[in-house]
């Protein structure tokens, strides 16, 4: 009894204590550009995203910011569990203000009720994204989300290989098969590039190219086509790339393809635009190497595919909703974003004007060829229409098991696809979703 | 409550008399204060997630249209139950289980016990150098030592493929893989095992047998493991039941091979479900079906072990 007020009183101080050094360690990093604590009467909003360099843009935003504070919480990349992370907030009611969603993964999230409307909130901005990013937050109409940037899948090749033995440029995918063997017969080891199964992402991309989405909402109803035509033709082209083994099996960004890459063994890769700073990083002793081109097309038919590609979207439980709404606007609009992911990075923004200020801030001198923000523009405006479904993570994995065996020989391409289409559609409707197979009515 | 009772034996009073009630009442509560973190801790982190668990697995989440416009929670009864039965993965994962329990149990405890008596021979030097070197991987974090292993499988990278002349990661070659991981893993834990209960076989029977002419694989044969066999059953029951929630070891190697699917053991169709498809119904009921076959193994090794050291 006594001794209770003691140790209150000694709370309090060491309480004091605690605080009056965070403040001083505070003051500290001032001289570093960020403010770790709001300012008096600021609102602060909570972000969760994982996005590389979000520290740096939360940092320049606070640094700017009397009214809206943002405070950062980096969570494991989407797939390897930031979705399973938001997805659990969001159903415990404790969701941030602000969840980072790709486009890929948005109408999933969307399942869960736990984004807010955005379309008033946006209207105003929408000739200003790069049209495949504005279809990417608004899945049946509504605006649902931020862009942050886009993510076309682009050809990167070893123009110094290609050129010294003679090898064309393939710009249909009947010239990359004749690559492939020409690359295959100049270095029996090298491959032209890899064709990973176990990556759902990276095959939706290139199935995005044949111009058949495998969702489409229609009024009230999902319309499932993940057997289409297009994605059929890009499977059996494949499969006859994999059976006449002319392209590499290995996942991209493990070590095994980073050696590859770097030791000649694989000419290429069918990556998207944010490869431009995958390559830079695993591989940077291989400038002046690599060139960029367009995706090779079906036919000559320019068409450009997707994988990937950020947006972030706010709760419907948030209590600061315009504040978050005034942060996403500073980061997916205001140029100094770009700026500054240009230092370590090099961003494709969504929001067109800030493309031309990271086109002007990116310094150059790894690739061949022609400049990377030439190619990369080039690709975004070939990209076709398409729309995310509902189960679009899930059928990630999906792909991944039921490619599996093809390389065994277990089974085909196009036979998967026939049984991811169904598996696809049975997981819909159990969920209790309207579905239609097939294509459009 | 057991702990109890050999203090309360050398108690000498007349039973039933106030004062030995009320010394036993004083013993019954001070047990339960003493008890008191533990059953917190139970009853927190176990018995409520358990039947919450079973809670989750009665319903499910129902979406129409779109979906856009949110899920609503349906009590199905035991709906998800039937549905983890009825599919495929799920037996198909359990299938990679028992396969990995074949060739993961016999190797293991093989390779533990000969090493534990080896030790316990007269022939090591430098033993404890040796039991540390067999324990360490023990020590290493199971993902880490995944991810060692999957480079050392990586067929560009590493060696074992020129090695062996077969690609570890191959369909037919990737189970025996992981079950390689996880041998490397455990062996050294169970050998320490092993080698502790080994110091506890009386140095006179090994002696006696050594006298009555026996060499050092008879006596290791017929008079220490035998001794041991206790300690081989509760450590047999253990990796029964590790095997069956095999889990770590596969999740790494999935990054590195389109083989692993995303069910390929019982416990990554519970993280598939809960955190891939956002089903917790589903997942909450392959767990309670996965900790309901836990259980039914153990009892059938337990079962198993008393009947034969009868």
């Amino acid at each position: 009894m006594e001794l209770s007020p003691a140790l209150q009183t000694r709370g309090l101080s060491r309480r004091g204590f605690l605080r009056a050094s965070a403040a001083l360690g505070a003051a500290g990093l001032v001289g570093g550009c960020t403010a770790t604590a709001a300012p008096p009467g600021a609102t602060t909003v909570t972000i969760w995203s994982w996005l590389t360099g979000m520290d740096k843009y939360v940092a320049a935003f606070n640094a700017t910011q009397r009214n809206v504070f943002v405070e950062l919480r980096v969570i494991a990349a989407g797939l390897s569990g930031g979705y399973a992370q938001q997805t659990n907030a969001i159903r415990a009611h404790n969701a941030p203000d602000v969840l980072h969603v790709e486009y890929q993964g948005l109408p999933q999230i969307l399942l869960t009720g736990g984004l807010r409307d955005l379309t008033a909130d946006m209207a105003d901005l929408e000739s200003q994204y790069s049209p495949a990013a504005w279809r990417g937050v608004r899945p049946d109409g509504r605006t649902w989300g931020v862009p942050m940037d886009l993510a076309p899948m682009v050809f990167y090749y070893r123009k110094d290989l290609f050129d010294q033995h003679g090898i064309p440029l393939p710009r249909t995918w009947d010239e990359f098969r004749t690559a492939a063997a020409a690359v295959k017969q100049v270095d029996p080891q090298a491959r032209i590039c890899s064709f990973p199964l176990n990556d759902g992402s990276f095959f939706a991309g290139m199935s995005w190219q044949a111009g058949d989405p495998w969702w489409t909402a229609q009024g009230d109803t999902w319309a499932v086509d993940i057997a289409g035509e297009g994605t059929l033709r890009t499977g059996t082209f494949w499969q006859s790339m994999i059976s006449e083994n002319l392209v590499a099996g290995v996942v991209h960004g493990t070590q095994d393809w980073i050696a590859g890459m770097h030791d000649g063994k694989l000419w290429g890769l069918l990556g998207a635009s944010w490869s431009v700073g995958t390559l830079g990083r695993s591989i940077p002793k291989d400038t002046g190497r690599w060139a960029m081109a367009t995706m090779p097309t079906w036919n000559g038919t320019p068409a450009n595919g997707v994988q990937g590609g950020t947006a972030f979207g706010i709760s419907a439980e948030s209590k600061a909703p315009e504040a978050a709404m005034t942060f996403l606007r500073w980061l997916s609009t205001n140029p100094d974003v770009p700026k500054i992911g240009s230092t370590f990075t090099t961003p494709f923004p969504a929001h067109l004007p800030n493309r031309a200020v990271a086109r002007q801030a990116y310094k150059g001198g790894y690739f061949l060829g022609d400049p990377v923000y030439d190619v990369l523009d080039e690709a975004a405006k070939r990209v076709p229409d398409w729309t995310w479904g509902p189960n679009a993570l899930r059928l990630f994995s999906t792909i991944s098991d039921s490619f599996g065996p093809v390389r065994g020989g277990g089974t085909t391409l196009p036979e998967a696809l026939k049984k991811i289409q169904q598996h696809a559609v049975a997981d819909m409707r159990a969920k209790g979703l309207s579905v239609r197979e097939g294509k459009t009515a | 409550m057991s702990v109890l009772a050999p203090e309360r034996a050398p108690v000498q009073e007349t039973p039933g008399s106030p004062e030995v009630i009320g010394r036993a009442r004083k013993k019954d509560f001070a047990g339960l204060v003493l008890a008191v973190p533990f059953l917190v801790l139970l009853v927190s982190t176990v018995l409520v997630p358990v039947l919450y668990a079973l809670y989750l697995s009665l319903f499910t989440e129902r979406l129409q249209g779109l979906g856009f416009s949110g899920p609503e929670h349906v009590f199905v009864w035991l709906g998800n139950y039937v549905s983890v039965l009825a599919d495929n993965a799920f037996h198909a994962g359990l299938g990679n289980v028992a396969l990995f329990a074949l060739v993961h149990i016999p190797s293991m405890l093989i390779g533990s016990l000969v090493l534990a008596l080896l030790l316990d021979s007269a022939v090591v030097r430098l033993r404890q150098m040796w039991s540390l070197a067999v324990f360490v991987p023990y020590a290493v974090p199971v993902v880490i030592g995944g991810l060692i292993w999957a480079y050392l499988y990586s067929p560009t990278i590493g060696p074992i493929k020129n090695l062996l002349g077969v690609d570890p990661l191959s369909d037919a070659a990737v189970l025996p893989s992981i079950a390689n991981i996880a041998t490397w893993q455990w062996v050294g834990y169970n050998m320490i095992i092993f080698y502790t209960a080994l110091q506890a076989v009386p140095k006179e029977i090994v002696e006696a047998a050594r006298a009555d002419g026996a060499g050092g694989f008879r006596t290791a044969w017929s008079i220490k493991i035998p001794m041991i066999r206790p300690t081989v059953f509760v450590a047999v029951v253990f990796t029964v039941i590790g095997s069956l929630q095999l889990f770590t070891e596969p999740m790494v190697l999935r990054g590195f091979t389109g083989t692993v699917t995303s069910t390929w053991t019982p416990s990554m169709y519970v993280y598939e479900a809960a955190f891939v498809a956002g089903d917790n119904g589903r997942a909450a009921a392959a767990s309670v079906l996965l900790a309901v076959i836990c259980a039914l193994l153990s009892a059938v090794v337990m079962r198993f072990s008393t009947r034969r050291s009868r």
